[in-house]
């Protein structure tokens, strides 16, 4: 074999073999039953306004919503938005501790140099729950919110303040019954097992990779330890060729409300590799 | 002996005119006197030599032709750039209208076809600047192929894919002699080694590069590389590997010299700082002194480079705020005086500069 006949050979096995390599794990992680299969629609997933900044990428790719479960007043303020992360209240410092965190040492360390903060960010699992009591608690909450500002308005019927807020707080609820997303990280951990055995809905409960890295922050003198989600894995879900027709024309997550779009439907599948795919889309 | 690269037929080409030059310069001074029949025969073989080497190696004949050459380098090296990032938007303006099968046939396929047309420009191609161009988008394609794989399958991101694609490079820089390849393989090499080592010490793969440390270990490595293993067929690659590897360790020196909570060390970060500074000093001092010993310019340059960058911010650092400004430069001044005294004194002892 001359020298051009080896080079080709070698490079041809470093293509073919990395692509085999890529496309069995593709394989491996759709093969069998998904580890979980739930029943999106607009209000979960969505194309952002990124993607609408990228006029030369012919791809479609939709991003999926889910949101933080927030109590008390940061809940009317803050519970609507969805985002790529957040610090829920439930991963509180006993949690952090359950995942392997040295809480003490992270709170021991000054306000400046804290290398164990830093390198803190690792992998773990993310639970996260479909229309379920996180959502329920904040409908609730919404509810809530809207009894108070009519009680508010009763009270001064004539305050521009008061009417201001009692159509704040019935859009709220609207928007909370009828757009917001109902997917909410609800626990987190890192033995897929020992998750799966505590939310055995696998229409209900989607267990994503996550990225989880501590912070700290002050309430009065004492230090508060708590933890920053981040799903990567659900970022950007490309949507197959023969699925696109659906959402070529559809607006933008922040535009859908308004728009009057038709709603869908999405079966998003989450494979053994814990990497999602979408299955089907129906047009409602 | 007969040379097996072009860099080696050019070296020989211009040790053929420095000869005719000083063998004329010779004659002038009456020093040397050929026979007639003697410089016939020298000429005729020196033009036979030229002639096989501007036919097997495209050599650059004089120094026009040489300029030339180093224009025919640059634009060879934007040009292959350039192709690289038009491949890559290409497919990405296109991609959505395929299925999944198609876009996954014309990843693979573009991959292997590249391969293939830059062996078969290789075999037409003596100068090297087209290979250069049709090796670079060979690598574009390998890059964009298992990137545009993770996206059309939403899978997880890996610093494993880093590994073929370093492979890849490394076979095309090798194969075809080609710098520009190998920087790329390195950088693959570098960007796995720095999430590795970050991995190790409990950092997720892809925050490593908030570490500056992290590029110690593969700093150390890309040095180690020319001294363990002779590259004297590839002109120019073991400069780029001192290079890099000078690059991992002065730039993160560089940085932690200012930002001492970049680092891993849980201890003052003033105390971080100062230690790095002398660092810096001191390694780009050594990279000076170790290139002077043993000629090596990109040592030497890399070297000056990181003591004249670490000596200014310094100055900035203690005199900006206090000194007049036209102290302040005056200082500057001086001290690129001194530095260009000390590299006279070192030229002076036959040193390179």
């Amino acid at each position: 074999m001359n020298t051009r006949t080896l080079t080709l050979a070698l490079g041809a096995a470093i293509i073919v073999v990395a692509n085999a390599v890529a496309l069995g794990g593709v394989a491996w992680n759709r093969s069998g039953e998904p580890e979980s299969r739930l029943a999106l629609s607009q209000r979960e997933l969505a194309k952002t306004a990124e993607w609408r900044a990228h006029h030369e990428d012919s791809g479609l790719a939709l991003s999926l919503k889910w949101r933080i479960p927030r109590a008390g007043q940061e809940a009317y303020e803050k519970n609507g938005y969805w985002s790529y992360g957040g610090s829920p209240s439930w991963l509180d410092e006993r949690r952090l501790a359950e995942l392997g965190f040295d809480v003490e040492r992270a709170k021991a360390q000054g306000a400046g140099q804290q290398p164990y903060l830093r390198k803190s960010e690792r992998e773990v699992l993310v639970v996260l729950e479909l229309a379920g009591a996180a959502w329920e608690q904040a409908l609730e909450g919404a509810r809530r919110n809207l009894a108070d500002k009519q009680a508010a308005l009763a009270a001064e019927p004539d305050a521009e303040q008061a009417i201001r807020a009692e159509k704040q707080a019935r859009d709220w609820l609207e928007r909370e019954e009828r757009h917001n997303s109902r997917l909410f990280a609800i626990d987190a951990g890192t033995d897929l097992a020992g998750l799966r055995a505590q939310y055995p809905d696998r229409s209900r409960y989607m267990i994503l990779t996550a990225h989880l890295r501590l912070h700290r922050s002050a309430n009065g003198d004492e230090v508060v330890l708590g933890g920053y989600l981040n799903t990567r894995a659900g970022h950007r879900i490309n949507v197959p060729h023969a699925l696109r027709g659906t959402f070529a024309a559809a607006p933008v997550a922040e535009a859908y409300e308004a728009s009057g779009a038709a709603p869908f439907g999405v079966v998003l599948a989450v494979g053994r590799r814990l990497e999602p795919w979408i299955e089907s889309v129906v047009q409602r | 002996m007969s040379p097996s690269t072009r860099s080696e037929a050019q070296q020989r080409v211009d040790d053929i005119h420095a000869f005719r030059v000083e063998l004329a310069r010779l004659e002038d001074e009456g020093v040397l006197q050929l026979e007639r029949a003697q410089r016939q025969e020298l000429t005729r073989h020196h033009d036979s030599v030229l002639d096989d080497f501007a036919v097997r190696f495209d050599i650059d004949r004089d120094t026009q032709a040489r300029q030339l050459s180093l224009g025919m380098r640059v634009a060879s090296f934007l040009g292959a750039l350039a192709l690289a990032a038009s491949v890559f938007f290409l497919f990405y303006q296109f991609w959505g209208f395929f299925t999944e099968t198609a876009q996954v046939a014309t990843l693979i396929g573009a991959s292997l076809a590249s391969l293939g047309l830059t062996a078969w420009i290789q075999g037409r191609d003596a100068s090297g600047y087209f290979t250069k161009l049709a090796a670079m988008v060979a690598f574009a394609c390998f890059v964009l192929n298992l990137y545009m794989l993770g996206q059309i399958f939403n899978v997880t991101p890996s610093d494993t894919v880093l590994l073929p694609w370093a492979t890849f490079a490394f076979l095309l820089a090798y194969r075809y002699d080609l710098r520009l390849l190998l920087a790329a393989g390195i950088c693959c090499v570098i960007a796995w080694v720095s999430a590795r080592v970050g991995a190790f010490g409990g950092v997720y793969w892809l925050s490593a590069g908030e570490w500056p440390e992290h590029y110690f270990p593969v700093g150390a490595l890309l040095l180690a590389v020319p001294m363990l293993i002779s590259h004297r067929r590839f002109a120019g690659f073991e400069a780029i590997y001192r290079v890099f590897g000078l690059l991992c360790l002065l730039v993160p020196m560089l940085i932690l010299g200012h930002w001492g909570r970049g680092s891993h060390l849980d201890i003052d970060p003033w105390l971080i700082e100062g230690g790095y500074q002398v660092a810096g000093f001191v390694v780009s001092a050594l990279a000076i002194w170790m290139g002077a010993r043993r000629s090596l310019n990109d040592m030497v340059n890399t070297g000056i480079v990181f003591f004249v960058l670490l000596l200014y911010t310094k100055f900035f650092d203690w005199w900006w705020a206090i000194m007049p400004k036209w102290l302040f430069f005056l200082v500057l001044a001086l001290s690129a005086i001194l530095v260009l005294v000390v590299l006279r004194r070192l030229r002076g002892r036959g040193v390179p500069a």
